[in-house]
Formats: C-alpha cells, structure tokens, sequence
C-alpha cells in the first residue's frame, strides 16, 4: 500500500479563478467523477447501507433463501455482540495485534529507508528487489510458505534452531507473534520505498545547512529530516493502521481460523466466523458496522493528536 | 554509518527478506522425501518438477490462470482511466463539497469487505438480469466488484501526484489553445504516469488475490474460476502435501513478482518526483 | 414543488429498500422431461475412481432418457458452504441433484433447499432394504429430503507390531484404551499413544455417548443442550485425558483433525487412533500399512462397542429443480444397489443397504468390525438448523481444547458450551 505526500499541493492553492471558466469548472467536474460516482454508489455505497440495515435484523441463510421470514431487531444485534465478553477480548487483542504490526512495519520500513540512502546503487537495488518480492507475494500464498518455514516437524526454522518438534501455532502469543512477523514482512517494503523517496526528496541544501551548523547525524535525524517527513509518516501511519486491523487471511490461515479455542481471533475473522460458518448475516453485519466505526475513531483520534502535536 | 557498512547490510537484509521466496520455490522443486525430511536443508540435489506438475494437472489449470489474468487486467485498465479521472476532478478543479469527498473516500476503505459479500450477492444478481455479462457466474462481476474496491485507494494515491504537476502548466497550454481535453490526456496523463503505475499496481494485486468474492459470485458451471478456487483443492495443510502447496504458491506469486519487477524502476522514481512537489 | 416530489420519491426508495434483500423462489420448481440435468458431487483426494463409476451411471442414465445429457460438476468439500448457499440465494445457479453431507441436511432443510422425497422412498421398493438408522440421518421432522448414498462408521486402528511388542492386548474398555496407551508411550516415547485431536468431534461424541450422556436433548420442538450433564462432563473428560504429554501432547494434538490423526497414525507416529472405514486408503498408503488391525471403539464395560456417529453423504434433489422426476431417476440410479455397490469397489464406501452390506460383509474381513459397530447402533448430531451454527463456532472441540491444554477444568468448559448451544438452538 503505497501512501502519498502532497507537502505543498500546488492544485489547492490556485488563484481565484475567474466567473466563466469556474462554471465550466463544476460541469467539467462533475463529468470527471461520473464514472466513479456510478461505481461507488452502486457497488460500495449502496452495499454499505444495505450492511447497516441487515445488522437491524434477525437475518440467516434461511431469511436470505426466501425461506423465512424477516425479524426486524431493532439494536439486538448490537446489544447481543457488546455483551459478549468474546468480543472485547477479541478486539482487544485486534488493537494490540495491530498496533504491534503498524509500529513493526513502521520501524523496519523507515530504518531500512535510512539505510538505504546511505548504501551504494547495487546493494541498495538489492535490498529493494527483495523487498518489493515480499510485497507482491499474495497474503495466502505468503501465510502457507511462513507456515512451512516455522512447521513444527518439517520448517527450517526448527532445525536451524535445534527445537524438536516445537509448534510455533500453539502458545498464544507465540501465534500472534509468528502472524505479525509475516505481516510486517509483507508490509514494510511500502514504508521503506516512501520514506526513501521522501528522504531522497529533502533538498539537499536543508541536510548541508545542518551539517554545517554543526548538528551530529542523530541530530539532523531528529529535528531536520522527521519534522519534514512528518505528513509523510502520519499518512502511511493511517494507511497501515486501516489495513493491519482488517487483517484477515494470515491469521486465517496461519492460525488454523483463529487458534486453539479461538485464542488467536481477530475481529475480522470473528466476523467471519459469525457471519459465513455460523451463517447469522444479521449479526456479522453488525460486527461490521462496529468494526468500520472503530476505525474511523482510531483514526480520527490519530489524526487530531497528530495535528495538536504541531 | 559508513557506506561499506551500510552495503554490507542492505546484502544481509536483503538475503533475509528475500528467504521465505527462496524456500517456497526451493519446496516446490524438492522431491517428496525430501520436503518431509527431519532435517530439511536450504538446497537440494535433485530437483524435480513432480509437485508443479501435479498442480498444474489439476483440470483447466490454464484456463483458471487466465481468467484470473483477464479479471486483473480489466480491472486495471479501467481504475486507471477512472481513477484519474476523478482525482483530477478532485485536484485541480474547485467545488463545494471536494473535502467531503476526499473524507468518505478514505472512510470507504475502512469498511471490511468480507462484510458485504451477501449484499453484493444480492446485487450482482439483479445486475445479472439486466445485463448479463456482469451477474453471477460471470467473470464481469469479479471486475467491477474489485474495481469499485481499489478505486478509492487509487484515488487517493493520484491525488497527489496530478496535484505535483503545476497550475502554470495548464494555463501555458490553455494560452496556446489547447482544450482542457487535450491538456488532460496528452500532458496530464503521461505526467503522472508513475503514480498510474503505483496505483494499477495495487489494483492488480488485489484482483488477482481474490478467493472470496470468486467463492461467492461463481457458483455454477467450472468456465470462469479464478486460480485461487481452482487452487484450493491443494491448500489443505492437513494433507500435509507440502511440496504441491509450494508449487500453488509459487504459480500464484509468479506473475505478481513479474508485474512489480516491471515496473519497479517506476515505482521508485516515480515516488521521488512526486514527493518533490 | 419539485422538491416535495423528490423529497417524496426518495422516501419512498430507501423505505422499499429498507428490508435485507432474499431470495424470489416463487418461479421455482418444475417438471421437464428433456434438456440438461444438472449434478453436483464432491471431489475426493484421489477422484479417479469415483468418476469411473459415476460416468457408467450418466452413461446408462443418458441412453435410457431420450434428450436428456447429465452434467456432473466435482466440487471440493471445504468450499461447499458457499456454493450451496449461493445456490439456494440464487435458483437459477442451482443443480437438480447434489450431493451433501448428512450433518449439513437440517440446514439445508431450513432453506428449503432440498425437495421432500418422502413419497418417492415410500414408492421405490428397494428403500425398505435401507438400514434404519442410517435412513433416519436424512429425515428431518419425519420427512426424508435424500437418499442415503454411503455411510461410515469409525473404529478403532492400533498398531499390531507394537502391541505383540509389547504384549498388549486390544483394549476392551474405553479406560483400557487409557492405560494402554500411556503403557505404550512410556515404553515408545516417540510415538503418541493413541492420535486423536481437540478438534475431531466425532472422536469424542463416542465418549459422551459411551458413558450414557449426550450433547443434546429434544423436548418436542425445542433442543436443550446436556452437555453439562454429570455423564456427558464424564465422557468429555475421558477424552480429553487422551490429550495429556503422557498419551498425545497438547502441543501437537490439540489442534488436530480427523483427518489429521488418522494421518499421524498411518505415518507411523501413533500406536492407535480412531479411523473410519474410509480412512482405510490412506491407511494403506502409509508407513504402516502392513502392521495394522481394526477393532470397534469399546464402551465403557467390557463386550459394549460405544455408540459410533453414523456419518454420511446423502444423494438430493433440488428443490428449486425444473426436472424433478429426471433428478429422482438419477438419485434411484446412482444411489441405487448396484451403484452403491460399485462405489464400494471403487471407493471403498459403505453402502447403505443392508442386505448389500452383508454381502460384501463375507467378502472384506476389513469391514466387519466397522459393521458389527454400525449395527451395535449409530447415533447423530441435533438434527436441526442450529447444529450447523455450533458446528461452525466449534463450541464442542473448543471446551475440549480448554481442558486439555488445563485453561478451563470441564465443569466450566461444559456450562460455557451449554450456554452456547442453548443460545444456539433458542435462536433457530
């Protein structure tokens, strides 16, 4: 997932135009965006409302074959889901998992950016080639090979480590530690290709009026460099946050549907869980809705101490 | 830090980052005995391609893989031509409500997917009376569905690179009597190439990943399963059969790798210009 | 104005559209003699056999009905799910036959998926010859909506090698099995003494049954789950003592399968494991296949075989099929005698009538503990929609894993799943 910077975007600070051309401007507009309007209105607009209303009924397989009829709810749903002790544990372990996946992508992405710039063309070639390797490889495809790798009979990483037999997938946090390794791993390359451009981007007459005014590497890192790429990070921040807590497939697959007793759930395989193998529609619905609502405050919080922070 | 340091590292990291690739492809070459070894090591002597062509005998292999190829380029044929499309509108021309829309683009990618696959179901299937080619069992249906997923991610990543591009640009061309038309599609459009090029990249992977939007709208007749389906069969840890869930792997990493490494050279400069604005 | 009649217009949109979207069955159904039938079976790991005889079926099939071709489409068993949902939410997707899973009928039955063949059984003659039991895994309120096209019954596997080894004899009570195996690990601390996992049910159900208890009691319409009851927390902790480091270790086999401990058995990393008929291929091809014998899974006193799960795949009709007299042809053909016994040939499946399973009862000494259990007396799961609900959360293997790696003793692991199949069965 590749964020973008835009520090100054000159498109948003244009003249005051004049009468004629801003009419023209507005039709222009609106055809611009009418295939996209017509996409999402249809296909994620109208889906998402129908969501919000399927969470407001008592809504199975049978309901959805013409089998039986439709219980209208009200906020049972909800009422059943904030009341069962699983959920909170389960989102409490999502936010944790997650917020253990960002600060992980983030640290390995940026350091690795850093190093990056300082290495020759050929390593650093390398080094990205690598990288964009672990990105493309599919998330299924990227669970089974890290699951083979640690297998309790036949991974390597047993051998080279001279644990017999030791299962990695048992132990709770040794999962989700094993799930997050790959999540990181698929994840960090986005972050370090950014932040390398963005480095790359500092002009270099703001890194030489530092050096010469005497400020030592880790100084310049900390006041010069992190302040300008300060938008940079806040973006692949929230970029990397919305995606690590819909975390899905390798938790899926890694933890064999959520762990031993379910100890390795996360909310959206919870949903799952709830709403295909369980079949209750109404009640994955709105876990759904919970869980989209949770990440617009996660956000939201993110962003408003990031700007209170200057 | 030292320039040779950091070389030296950057060689070590990269060995490491790119290991997990190299044992799935090694598996998937080991033979049998090998791959169920008490003590695996990191090469083999006797490469085979039995797992691979054990995969690939699975019924209409080549015709999974290219449906896949076709939902996937479809799909990023066309959220390169909407999406820049709409990040333009969003750009570069001014209107009441563009914040709101930047807003719900980004709340649009907060929803979890998996959540909306019955009412899309529903859905496509009314599609499916109008106009055939898209409702269920239908191959169409696949690309408007991942199209309509990756468009807002898109949009947001064009927004800044159309936005790098200076106003004085266009107003030179308007003087010089080109239509917005023009401008828009003969120097816009190559301009932003590689932020096109990021964000058809994602577009792909997301089409081509896709196990349960296929699950879910094709149910009938085997013409038009995507390789995830026709794939599954082997993805059953507790069969144990390693070697064949390796090879499934590597033949559903191949043609992702083979995209980014095309375009990679893009990629990467691209994200410098774009930055520099 | 205008705006009024927009304002109006849009009301009324979002309240037509204020109700989840179903289904429209009403255009279903119908009886037409000619055209393509279609067929849904699953995909066994090796299907070389299976097609062989289902191709003779279609290929009698289609010279006996002028104008009628027969599609057969192989589906894998772990996407099953969707596709049949996919195809009651949407009849125009659906097959006219399928087959399915005998725990999976009452949901299906609660979607109105499969046609009631009540009076079609009642008219074929050789439905009398069906075993009982086995017939009553595809009723559900008394009406029969499949015909039963294989059966499997589990047993027990054990080592023959290691038990002359050791000079042990088959264990003829479930708490010999216990001692036996924690003998035989302590001897061959390489190999678990019996593989069986948290996660495979039809494993345990044989406990709880075994020592008088069940999962769950019928009151007329409603279910009440017995989980808790004094001699179901017996039977699940019986079993769950099987998962201790000194038998199978949690570590490894909490988690695992049916499948899966079959699997560790025929690799040679167990001394028994509990195995149906149909694991008798994987069996063979394994690392033991010559040092292995069968026995019926004992109860708890010495000469009772615990009641085993009467498994099952069951042949249907759609019942949003336009050829259903075709489709019930179809199903008498192919889960018919002569196919079932064909399929026994090929697959090794059991068959569902009795007088074909006394027959090849004489025939395959292999088969005769598995049918000396299934005629002791199988037993099911809760026929009813719910059952697909707590299967799906694992609420049963769940308690299991609670008190096998010690997080929960199984007072509280029963009650917790008590309370979750009663919420399970309330809301059906």
């Amino acid at each position: 997932m590749l964020p973008q910077i835009t520090p100054a975007a000159p498109g948003d600070r244009t003249r005051p135009a004049r009468q004629g051309p801003q009419r023209g401007q507005a039709r222009a507009a609106v055809l611009y965006l009418l295939p996209t309007a017509v996409i999402l209105l249809a296909l994620l607009a109208y889906p998402i409302y129908q969501l919000v209303v399927i969470s407001f009924y008592d809504y199975g397989q049978p309901q959805a074959a013409g089998a039986a009829p439709l219980v209208f709810l009200g906020f049972d749903n909800y009422v059943t889901l904030l009341g069962d002790p699983q959920f909170w544990d389960v989102l409490g372990a999502t936010v944790v998992f997650a917020a253990v996946c960002v600060v992980g992508s983030l640290l390995v992405g940026t350091a690795l950016a850093v190093l990056a710039t300082r290495a020759s063309p050929l390593p650093r070639m390398l080094l990205f080639l690598a990288a964009l390797g672990a990105w493309a490889t599919p998330a299924m495809a990227g669970s089974y090979v890290w699951l083979f790798l640690f297998d309790q009979d036949f991974g390597i990483v047993n051998e080279v480590l001279g644990l017999e037999g030791h299962s990695w997938t048992f132990e709770r946090f040794s999962a989700f530690g094993l799930v997050a390794a790959e999540v990181v791993w698929c994840s960090f390359p986005f972050v370090m290709v950014t932040m390398y451009a963005g480095i790359k981007a500092i002009a270099p007459e703001v890194l030489e009026a530092a050096a010469l005014d005497g400020a030592t590497a880790t100084r310049t890192a900390t006041a010069v460099i992190l302040p300008i790429l300060r938008p940079l990070l806040m973006i692949a921040t929230i970029q990397s946050i919305i995606w690590d807590f819909k975390v899905f497939t390798q938790i899926y697959v890694m933890t064999n549907g959520g762990g031993v007793a379910g100890q390795n759930l996360v909310l959206n395989v919870f949903a799952y869980q709830k709403a295909f193998a369980g079949e209750q529609y109404g009640l994955g619905a709105a876990i759904g809705v919970v869980m989209t609502v949770l990440l617009l405050s996660i956000t939201g919080l993110y962003v408003r101490t990031q700007r209170r922070a200057g | 830090m030292k320039t040779r340091v950091a070389d030296v590292a950057c060689v070590v990291i990269a060995l490491v980052v790119a290991f997990p690739l190299y044992w799935m492809v090694l598996s998937a070459l080991k033979p049998a005995g090998e791959i169920r070894a008490a003590d695996p090591r990191p090469w083999t002597l006797a490469p085979t391609l039995d797992s691979f062509r054990r995969v690939l005998a699975v019924e209409d292999f080549g015709l999974y893989f290219l449906n896949s190829l076709v939902v996937a380029a479809a799909v990023v044929a066309l959220s390169l031509v909407v999406s820049f499309l709409a990040a333009v509108a969003l750009t570069r021309f001014r209107f009441r409500g563009r914040t709101v829309l930047l807003v719900m683009l980004l709340v649009a990618q907060m929803v979890p997917v998996e959540a909306l696959t019955i009412p899309l179901f529903f859905l496509v299937r009314s599609f499916g009376d109008v106009v055939p080619a898209i409702g269920l069992n239908e191959l169409g249906s696949l690309v408007l569905v991942h199209l309509a997923f990756s468009l807002p991610f898109a949009i947001w990543m064009l927004r800044g690179f159309v936005a790098a591009v200076p106003a004085e640009l266009e107003e030179a061309a308007s003087i010089d009597g080109a239509s917005r038309f023009r401008f828009t599609w003969q120097v816009l459009f190559p301009l932003v190439a590689p932020g096109l090029v990021a964000a058809s990249v994602l577009s792909f992977i997301h089409a081509w990943n896709d196990f349960l939007f296929a699950k879910t709208f094709l149910i009938s007749g085997t013409d038009n399963r995507t390789l995830p389906l026709g794939l599954l069969v082997f993805f059953k840890p507790e069969e144990q059969d390693w070697g064949a869930i390796m090879a499934g792997a590597t033949l559903m990493t191949v043609p992702v790798l083979v995209f980014f490494v095309a375009v990679q050279r893009h990629l990467v400069s691209g994200l410098g210009g774009a930055v520099k604005g | 104005m205008l705006r009024r009649a927009i304002a109006a217009a849009a009301i009324i949109a979002t309240a037509t559209a204020c109700a989840p979207p179903q289904a429209d069955t009403s255009g279903d159904g119908g009886d037409r003699t000619t055209g393509q039938l279609k067929v849904w079976l699953f995909q066994e790991t090796s299907n070389g056999p299976k097609e062989g005889v289902v191709d003779q079926a279609v290929a009698e099939f289609e010279a006996a009905h002028d104008d009628v071709t027969v599609d057969v489409e192989y589906l894998p068993v772990d996407g099953r799910a969707s596709r049949f949902n996919g195809a009651f939410n949407d009849p125009d997707s659906a097959p006219d036959v399928a087959e399915f899973g005998n725990t999976d009928l009452a949901g299906y039955v609660a979607s109105n998926g499969f046609a009631d063949l009540t009076g079609d059984l009642e008219q074929w003659a050789d439905a009398g010859d069906l075993v009982p039991e086995v017939l009553d895994t595809a009723k559900i309120d008394g009406r029969t909506y499949g015909v039963p096209w294989f059966t499997g019954t589990r047993a027990l596997y054990y080592r023959t090698d290691v038990f002359t080894e050791l000079g042990l004899e088959p264990p003829a009570t479930l708490a010999e099995l216990t001692t036996t195996a924690r003998a035989i690990r302590a001897a061959k601390p390489d190999l678990y003494g019996i593989a069986v996992g948290g996660k495979y049910l039809f494993a345990l159900l044989p406990y709880i049954w075994a020592n008088g208890g069940d999962i769950a009691r019928r009151d007329g319409d409603a279910w009440s789950a017995t989980i808790d009851s004094a001699e179901a927390r017996a039977g699940l902790a019986q079993y769950a003592e099987l998962l201790r480091p000194d038998i199978c270790p949690p570590a490894q086999c909490a988690q695992l399968t049916g499948s899966q401990s079959v699997a560790a058995f025929a690799g040679g990393k167990a001394a028994m494991t509990i195995g149906g008929d149909f694991n008798r291929a994987a069996v063979d091809a394994g690392a033991v296949k010559d040092d292995y014998a069968v026995v019926p899974l004992p109860g708890t006193a010495p000469g009772e075989i615990a009641p085993a799960f009467a498994g099952g795949n069951l042949l249907g009709v759609f019942g949003s099929s336009e050829r259903r007299t075709l489709a019930w042809e179809f199903v008498q053909l192919l889960g018919g005698k002569e196919y079932q016994r064909k399929m026994y040939a090929a697959m090794g499946t059991m068959p569902t009538f009795a007088d074909v399973q006394d027959e090849i009862a004489t025939d395959d000494p292999f088969l005769a503990p598995f049918i000396e259990t299934v005629q002791a007396g199988t037993r099911f799961v809760p026929a009813t929609p719910a059952w697909t609900q707590i299967d799906a959360q694992s609420v049963l293997p769940t308690a299991v894993q609670q008190v096998a790696t010690g997080q929960q003793d199984v007072d509280t692991a029963t009650s917790a799943a008590a309370a979750e199949m009663d919420a399970a069965f309330a809301g059906s």
